[in-house]
């Protein structure tokens, strides 16, 4: 339980979908930790793998997926563990926020005994207070006359609403960590940055570690001390965040950064976008996933997977043959970009 | 469990469940089905084939007639290979010749109702109005009542013969049938297909023949095998009351209704219809439950 | 959850959408003595009738008026709670449903009752999918679902009344008189019927339970580390329960409609057994009155059903 010790640390993780004819394959090498305290955004296309790798680490992923490597959570094998235990140590330790709140609550159960079940459950802690608790949280998320509230059934709420209730019910354990697979994608523009900022300032607030999910670098930006770009199943390239954005060096990352609306372009300038498609599970190209839509690939992109490299500043790592310049120079996305620029 | 490469085999989705959940037999994957589901098909198949060729079974006894003794128990011969009934004819003959009797009838009252129910079902569905509220209605009161209830209620009126017997089979799935097709075609009225032939000025009888119903055969095919074993247990229990097929003509629910006064002495003697019906039922319901995972599981890929 | 509306709503509704059903089987009903070949005076007595008795017959309930005007009456008299007398005992056909009623229905609530199980059992299985009781109780269900209720009659009663000699074969006694006999007759024909129904309950139950594990409310709930069986209790087993309820309804109306191969096995004097003699006599009234008897215990039953709704899901207001 030391401080220095990383909340969560995959070692090496790969995910399989048994099939047939062949397994499939969809996450693999799967490297990362998040210290304590960070934030680490996760980005990828939709079909990267994101959201198996969040239910990976929860332990939660369908039946028919064989996860395999190392998963310390807290200093804790989590594949030592007895199933039972593990789910149990889960719920405590981390709080989960999915991508639609529409679905997430459930309509048959007033949404205060869905924040406070969890607490009741781990901690025994009695009807009365596990109601206080939850109040409390509810108000910490920004819900008006939450007493009145806790009795409500979800259909009373709206989505942002909903999502409010549902980072409330993630925090009743006071988790170490948060994760938030696109919790913010299926709302409103205007809704999803009031929700990522409340995020933002309870994961801050509450000294919490917490991961980003999303399809938008935007999203990630100015919110998260690292970031982890997923292509295709791999991790292509994770770094600083700040690192990341200045100097990108994956194909696929620059890619993404260019398809990024940013503040001193010219208004109508066209978004370039990534021709192609992502990589189908059935057929993944040999070399490196990223290869087929890739414009600077060559023979080796496509028969050999390229091999974790390092760049100048050692926490920024990447995986292409073929890696941009190190430019060390302006940003490349005006702004802030991590939260050591922003808190200038 | 602690080495890093053990599974975590914990989780809900449908298609992960339905696959751990399928009998030890789904290991044996044959193209289209498990094996077990390829028997069943196979039994239907064999069924098909007594019910049209028994006639020409080499040394088969009539099943109308006595043949040995009274209640015989089995033996190797041919004829007496189920044993013989009350009145000493061959059960194994009248099992087979009451495949060709019940096949018959529910085949003949199911194209009844799925022609009839298509139509209306269709034009329902594609003119909606006074008409779908009348099938919806029609469906609604038949799923009101008990079938066995419809048909005694008809055959006190009407008396039981074959005829009769196939016509009010048939009237009690043709509500269910329509309701298919009409939500088929409810789901395509507005599909591209449909918009342009329209557009392209087909009459609305092309419409429906070319392109709405080539359509909705697949979820009337995945319905049929469920609702004929339905009517399999209807005309059994018919035949069981005394209401069905009038002897001496052979159905297997008469003929288990008859070896149940001699259940205590020759308990062996319902083996062969019992296993008749049971089986066949079963098989139809396999084949039923595989043809509507197929239709689902496809439609959820489009 | 305001007030008494939505309960007011279900009632009203089910009523309306009753009545056309109503109409339509009343009208049904009456027309099957059109059906009949000759008269219906000379189906009912038969061949050997001299035509003044056929023709007396006839006009004594007006087989002889056209069908509208022969509909219109019985609704007329039905208005007056006179549903006519039977043909053969001249009882009031009314008087006799209601006493064969009595046995049908504790047949029919028993047997629901004790099909109850199938539910724990589909909330077991469908928490632990592919498990040995998972495949025991799929096979097990599949199988019973193959066996008509005639079969398993005779072989329950062959096991158990011939064979082992625990229950009797056939037999009745009013609750109301011997309470104890009346359970022991009733036994084996409630074994029997709910057997079928328990199979029934069991595979909807389970396939639906399976379905809504899948809601992302109870991957929520698991990536909290809920114990299972807090989730199936808590997440699982309300949200099923309108699927599980509309298929209990359809059910509990078929059985209190009469259990035709039940009732007539082992002698049991209720509704289904009443039907068959009334075929057997050719009793067209009394074959009325219990087609228009099923339609209102529907109707009666899917009020309760939707009643149910409302209680079971929040967000009901009822459609
Ligand atoms: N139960 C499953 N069975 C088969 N394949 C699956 C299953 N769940 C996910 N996949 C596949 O795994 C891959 C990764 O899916 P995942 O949901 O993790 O993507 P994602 O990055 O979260 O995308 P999105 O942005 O759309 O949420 C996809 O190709 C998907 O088709
Ligand atoms: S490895 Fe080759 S194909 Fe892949 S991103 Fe780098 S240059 Fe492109
Ligand atoms: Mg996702």
């Amino acid at each position: 339980m030391s401080e220095d010790l990383p909340i969560l640390a995959c070692r090496d993780m790969s995910c399989q979908i048994s099939a047939r004819p062949k397994a499939l394959d969809v996450l693999q090498n799967i490297d990362f930790t998040v210290a304590r305290h960070t934030a680490l955004g996760i980005v990828g296309e939709s079909g990267a793998g994101k959201s198996m790798l969040v239910k990976s680490i929860m332990g939660i992923a369908p039946a028919s997926v064989r996860v395999n490597g190392q998963i310390m959570l807290d200093g804790q094998d989590l594949f030592a563990m007895k199933p039972r235990d593990r789910a149990r140590f889960i719920g405590r330790k981390v709080g989960i926020v999915f991508q639609n709140p529409m679905t997430s609550l459930n309509p048959y159960v007033p949404v205060g005994r869905q924040i406070a079940e969890a607490c009741r459950q781990h901690f025994d802690v009695p009807r009365d207070e596990a109601r206080q608790r939850a109040i409390e949280l509810l108000r910490t998320v920004g819900i008006a006359d939450p007493e009145d509230c806790y009795d409500y059934y979800p259909h009373h709420f709206s989505g942002g609403m909903k999502q409010r209730i549902m980072i409330a019910a993630s925090l009743i354990c006071h988790p170490d960590l948060l994760i938030a697979d696109e919790a913010t994608t299926a709302l409103d523009v205007t809704v999803q940055k009031e929700v990522l900022d409340l995020l933002q300032t309870i994961q801050e607030q509450r000294q919490m570690s917490m991961i980003l999910v999303s399809h938008n670098l935007g999203v990630v930006a100015g919110r998260t001390d690292e970031i982890l770009v997923l292509y295709g199943g791999h991790v292509v390239e994770y770094g600083p965040t700040s690192e990341v954005f200045r100097n990108p060096r994956h194909r696929y990352t620059e890619a993404l950064l260019s398809a990024m609306p940013h503040m001193d372009q010219p208004t109508h300038t066209r978004l370039r976008t990534i021709a192609g498609q992502p990589p189908s599970l059935a057929n993944k190209p040999a070399g490196c996933p990223f290869a087929p839509r890739c414009g600077a690939a060559e023979g080796p992109c496509h028969t050999t997977m390229p091999d974790m490299r390092t760049g100048t500043d050692s926490r920024h790592r990447f995986a292409c043959h073929f890696p941009l310049e190190q430019t060390v120079g302006p940003a490349v996305v005006s702004g802030a970009t991590d939260r050591g620029a922003r808190a200038q | 469990m602690s080495s890093p490469g053990a599974p975590l085999v914990q989780g809900t989705r449908l298609g992960d469940i339905a696959r751990a959940a399928m009998p030890a037999t789904s290991m044996l994957k044959l193209p289209g089905g498990t094996l077990f589901e390829m028997l069943a098909a196979a039994f239907l198949v064999f069924l098909v084939l007594i019910a049209l060729f028994v006639d020409f079974i080499p040394g088969l006894v009539s099943p109308k007639f006595p043949y040995g003794d009274f209640s015989q128990m089995p033996d190797l011969t041919l004829n007496g290979l189920l044993g013989t009934d009350d009145i000493g004819r061959s059960i194994l003959s009248r099992v087979l010749y009451g495949a060709r009797a019940s096949l018959t009838i529910v085949f003949v009252a199911t194209c009844l109702s799925v022609s009839v129910g298509l139509l209306l079902g269709m034009l329902a569905g594609y003119y909606r109005g006074m008409l779908e509220r009348m099938v919806d209605l029609y469906a609604n009161t038949m799923s009101a009542l008990p079938s066995v209830l419809v048909v005694l209620a008809f055959v006190t009126a009407t008396g039981t013969s074959v005829g009769a017997i196939i016509l009010i089979l048939g009237i009690l799935d043709i509500g269910t049938y329509a309701r298919v097709a009409k939500a088929g075609v409810i789901s395509q009225n507005n599909r591209d297909y449909v918009l342009a032939a329209r557009a392209m000025g087909a009459t609305d009888a092309r419409i429906l023949m070319k392109e709405i119903l080539p359509n909705l055969i697949p979820a009337l095919t995945a319905v049929m095998p469920t609702l004929m074993a339905g009517l399999i247990i209807t005309e059994g229990s018919l035949s069981f009351l005394g209401y069905g097929i009038p002897a001496p003509a052979p159905s297997w629910g008469g003929m288990i209704a008859s070896s149940t006064d001699l259940l205590s002495r020759f308990p062996v003697l319902i083996v062969g219809p019992t296993m008749a019906i049971v089986l066949t039922v079963y098989a139809l319901n396999t084949v039923g439950d595989y043809l509507a995972h197929r239709l689902n599981s496809r439609e959820r890929g489009n | 959850m305001t007030g008494l509306k939505p309960y007011a709503k279900a009632v009203s509704t089910r009523i309306l959408a009753g009545i056309p059903v109503f109409l339509l089987v009343t009208f049904g009903a009456t027309a099957l003595s059109s059906l009949a070949p000759g008269s219906a005076a000379q189906l009912i007595l038969g061949d050997n009738a001299t035509a003044e008795q056929v023709a007396a017959l006839n006009s004594a309930y007006g087989y002889d008026l056209p069908l509208w005007e022969r509909y219109l009456k019985w609704l007329g008299n039905l208005l007056q709670g006179d549903l006519g007398q039977t043909l053969f005992s001249q009882q009031p056909v009314l008087d006799v449903v209601f006493d064969r009623a009595a046995v049908t229905f504790e047949i029919a609530f028993l047997a629901m009752a004790l099909s109850l199980v199938g539910i724990p059992a589909a909330m077991y299985t469908a928490s632990h999918p592919g498990g040995i009781a998972d495949r025991f109780l799929r096979s097990l269900s599949s199988l019973l679902l193959a066996v008509p209720t005639f079969v398993i009659v005779v072989l329950l009663s062959y096991v158990f009344a011939i064979v082992l000699r625990w229950l009797p074969a056939t037999g009745w006694a009013n609750f109301t008189d011997d309470p104890i006999a009346n359970l022991w007759y009733v036994a084996l024909p409630v074994i029997c019927l709910s057997l079928h129904q328990t199979a029934y309950l069991y595979r909807v139950a389970r396939n639906e339970m399976i379905t809504v594990l899948q809601e992302d409310f109870v991957q929520v709930a698991r990536a909290r580390g809920l114990s299972l069986s807090y989730i199936m209790l808590r997440h699982v087993l309300r949200p099923s329960m309108p699927q599980i309820l509309t298929v209990m309804g359809l059910s509990l109306t078929y059985m209190l409609a009469g259990s035709f191969v039940v009732e007539s096995y082992f002698a049991v004097p209720g509704i289904g057994w009443t039907v068959l003699t009334a075929v057997k006599s050719h009793d067209i009234p009394l074959v009325q009155a219990i087609l228009s008897l099923t339609v209102v215990i529907f109707v009666i039953v899917f009020m309760l059903v939707d009643i149910g709704y409302a209680i079971i899901d929040p967000r009901v207001t009822v459609s």
